[in-house]
């Protein structure tokens, strides 16, 4: 047998205007687990697309166990020999564990089900794998972890050479992710090869044999994890260039009252009441749950909420309509949803916000909106051919760069950040926060909701802690802030 | 994603947006589809084939500029053949001379024809109200709502004309704004409706009420919170719907100098199907007037090429169908292979 199960030379994917993936090579070698790193945007997801047939290359030659490989869609991957593990799992609910792993592969007498040897097969290596699964129990009750583990079961049991996971411990707890990670292991001496993706690199150093790092569609680099020195080294591959800034507290401007809440209560606050200077990076930071986008919503006008919320002196409407023309403009926490119109152009969207200023009497003055789109592209960096491209063919970070220019061209004095930076890649996060940090020189105020401690850490002058729709604790940021401390109270601690 | 290709290797389909790849697409097919129906029936291909094309399509074409917006927003409209019926109606009924007939449906109220006029054009605004009242207010499903005002106005027509028709004592001036000649078979009704397009051509591209239209039915809920008065935006689409379908039904009633309960029928289908033609998106944020027209000339070759094959009338349904899945299948196709 050869000692690479998986080569891929010369491998190439053109979309429209953009080269995606670029002459990428690599070998993958038998029983590792080899991970994938990358920005988003980096070509991985395109790789692994070209890999499980749900898009064709355009050049290129990939060798599954020495002989060429191609696969028109995921089932002929599967059946070639290269699983995969979604983010988006492939169980049905309704069914029981057992019906999900024979699931396609019954054997049937005139369509009549038959229990044969197989589904013993089966179950002997789904119970092999984790033994507390009990077969006949419905899925639908099961925990994502244990899905997963089913699926990863159908794949071993279909004698698969390669499973791919894309981000798998994503949505899963702490326990769980051990638990996964003794299952991996426990493939690798099952002779499967795991090609692992994910964005937390401390899980590549625990799990990893081999790490490919790609940026910008092309392979950087391919060497066995025991030859990485750190974590920063692969940071530095994954970038090309150095990013983390750290916090520096900055001249204390004139105090200024711009935005004052007072008992603001809704379905999920309650009695919210704060003052913010004008200038300042304020931080809102609490867990998944803690009322953060609500908070956002209600200053913004999107959502209805009882008590006071005031901009200079005067009295905020409940509308974003009113909200904009006082002043302020959010950045939404679902880009795709909320944010942007993934239908229309990056010039369509630039504009949307703001169309009075560049209309008169209702008619839009093409020209002025061109410039405005071509000013805001150059000013945001934001990668594309055209100003007249979809906007749901850019990656993550260029789309949230996209819904920054929205903002700015808005003209707002306060800006509401909702998880600005989530889902986008760590250049473009970087990006983000300089503009953040030009955007109060130039006068802007901040409201910075996020759930990620290091980046309200690194920007905000003052935090706010959130716990369950209350204001738990106020914080000026410096050197003596204690993270931990920070944990306790969002966690539902007392504060000290 | 990241590498950009020099302007040079980009394949030229590229440049252009997909809505006029489209229309591109269909104008070609409506090209090819007359020549065929040119080459294979005698006298197919002449200046009054053209005339007639314009002179029988232009109600659907009025209605589907309503349509296509409201559509281009995420919205339906059924209601309007119900409302051309209505406004015929009720536009004779109106000037119908009062206690003069000698049956109850020459019976009128009487009213100088600009006040009929300007009364059934309110009373199509109140139907296009009630959807907008329902479906942008209290966000009811807009198939639901304007199915259910197609059948109201419709029944107000069919009470107004006692299930007939008005056409008894009718005033000369009722039968004028229909029935002025412009060149052969072409009348002034046409001339409005080529028009209307002009204006809705220029509002759709180069205004900030088309851009709002797309930008509803790209994404609703970021429209909202781009500070977009969706509620009022919509409500303002459905009443303007309304109008157009109530100035189709007085030109329409004008033209047979009578008001008919029944005309009308399948009109809401055929400005749906026009505007789908057209490369319009059932989900909104997609489709275009240009593309309507171009797709309502398709549909009017094809019946008109049926009629002279001396198809029976009652093939057309079948073969309308016929063309209107395979276009909607190839534009699908198409786009698909574009964007790989």
């Amino acid at each position: 047998m050869e000692s690479n199960v998986l080569e891929i030379k010369g491998l190439v994917k053109d979309y429209p205007g953009v080269r995606a993936v670029n002459e990428v090579s690599f070998e993958i070698k038998r029983n590792v687990v080899h991970c994938l790193v990358g920005e988003n945007g980096a070509g991985k997801s395109t790789l692994i697309k070209i890999l499980t047939g749900a898009c064709e290359r355009t050049c290129g030659e990939i060798t599954l166990n020495g002989t060429d490989y191609c696969a028109r869609n995921p089932k002929e991957a599967r059946e070639k020999g290269i699983s995969t593990l979604f983010q988006e799992l492939n169980v049905v609910d309704q069914l029981t564990v057992e019906e999900n792993l024979t699931l396609g592969i019954e054997d049937t007498i005139c369509g009549f089900l038959r229990k044969t040897d197989k589904i013993k097969k089966i179950i002997a290596v789904l119970k092999d794998l984790e033994p507390s699964i009990n077969p006949k129990e419905r899925v639908s009750r099961l925990s994502v972890a244990k899905k997963q583990i089913i699926e990863i079961a159908k794949a071993v049991a279909a004698e698969t050479d390669i499973i791919i996971m894309d981000e798998p411990t994503a949505a899963l707890s702490e326990s769980e992710i051990n638990r996964l990670f003794t299952i991996i292991k426990r493939l690798r001496e099952k002779g499967v090869t795991v090609i692992y993706i994910s964005h937390r690199l401390d899980e590549i150093f625990t799990l990893g044999d081999y790490v490919t790092v790609m940026r910008d569609g092309k392979h950087v680099a391919t060497k066995p994890i025991a030859e990485v020195k750190d974590r920063s080294e692969l940071v530095q591959m994954m970038i090309g260039k150095t990013v983390i800034e750290s916090y520096t507290p900055k001249e204390k401007p004139a105090e200024e009252l711009l935005l004052e809440l007072k008992d603001v209560c809704n379905h999920k606050l309650r009695n919210v009441s704060l003052r913010v200077n004008r200038g300042e990076i304020v931080g809102f930071y609490g867990l998944i749950g803690a009322g953060k986008t609500e908070l956002a919503r209600a200053i913004y006008g999107a959502d209805d909420y009882s008590g006071e919320i005031r901009l200079n002196g005067e009295k905020l409407g409940k509308s974003p309509e009113k909200t904009i023309r006082a002043g302020i403009a959010l950045v939404p926490e679902e880009r795709r949803t909320q944010g942007l119109f993934t239908l229309l152009t990056i010039k369509q969207n630039i504009s949307a916000m703001n169309l009075k200023r560049i209309s008169k009497l209702g008619m839009i003055n093409a020209m002025q909106e061109r410039n405005t789109a071509k000013d805001y592209i150059a000013r945001l960096n934001i990668k594309t051919d055209s100003m007249d491209k979809e906007t749901s063919k850019l990656s993550g970070g260029n789309q949230q760069k996209v819904v920054f220019s929205k903002c700015l061209f808005a003209n707002a004095d306060l800006l509401i950040l909702d998880e600005p930076t989530r889902g986008i890649d760590v250049g473009a996060k970087a990006e983000i926060y300089a503009m953040v940090r030009g955007l109060v020189e130039q006068g802007k105020t901040i409201l910075f909701f996020s759930s990620e401690l290091p980046e309200i850490l690194n920007s905000c002058d003052r935090i706010f802690l959130l716990y369950e729709g209350e204001i738990k604790a106020e914080l000026q940021n410096g050197i003596d802030i204690n993270s931990q401390d920070i944990i306790h109270i969002v966690t539902g601690g007392t504060a000290s | 994603m990241s590498k950009q290709i020099e302007g040079k290797n980009l394949p030229l389909a590229g440049k252009i947006s997909n809505e006029s790849y489209l229309n591109r697409v269909m104008f070609l097919v409506l090209i090819a589809l007359f020549g065929i129906a040119s080459l294979t029936i005698g006298n197919y291909f002449s200046t009054a084939t053209a005339l007639n094309l314009i002179a029988n399509n232009w109600y659907i074409v009025i209605l589907g500029v309503g349509v296509t917006f409201l559509l281009v927003s995420g919205h339906l409209d059924m209601s309007v053949g119900g409302i051309v019926a209505m406004a015929g109606v009720l536009s004779a009924y109106f000037c119908q001379p009062a206690n003069e007939g000698f049956s109850e449906l020459g019976q009128g109220l009487g009213m100088p024809y600009g006040v009929a006029i300007g009364l059934t054009l309110v009373c199509c605004l109140v139907i296009g109200a009630l959807n907008a009242l329902f479906i942008a207010k209290m966000r009811v499903a807009s198939i639901i709502v304007t199915l259910g005002t197609m059948s109201i106005a419709r029944g107000v027509g069919q009470v107004a004309a006692l299930g007939a028709q008005r056409s008894a004592g009718m005033p000369d001036i009722f039968g004028v704004i229909g029935n002025v000649p412009l060149f052969g078979p072409i009348k002034i009704a046409a001339a409005i409706a080529a028009i209307l397009v002009i204006v809705a051509l220029y509002i759709e591209k180069n205004t900030t009420f088309g851009r709002r239209t797309y930008l509803i039915g790209a994404n609703r809920e970021a429209a909202r919170l781009s500070g977009i008065k969706v509620e009022r935006h919509i409500a303002l689409l459905y009443l303007l719907s309304s109008l157009l379908a109530g100035i189709t039904g007085i030109l329409l009633a004008s033209e047979m100098k009578a008001g008919i309960s029944t005309r009308g029928t399948g009109f809401e289908f055929s400005a749906l199907v026009v505007t789908l033609l057209g490369g319009a998106s059932i989900d909104g944020g997609v489709g275009s007037v240009l593309g309507m027209v171009i797709g309502a000339m398709i549909l009017g070759v094809v019946s008109s090429a049926a009629y002279s094959m001396l198809l029976r009338p009652e093939w057309q349904f079948i073969l309308k169908a016929t063309v209107t899945f395979l276009a909607i299948i190839a534009q699908r196709y198409l786009l698909d292979r574009r964007s790989r």
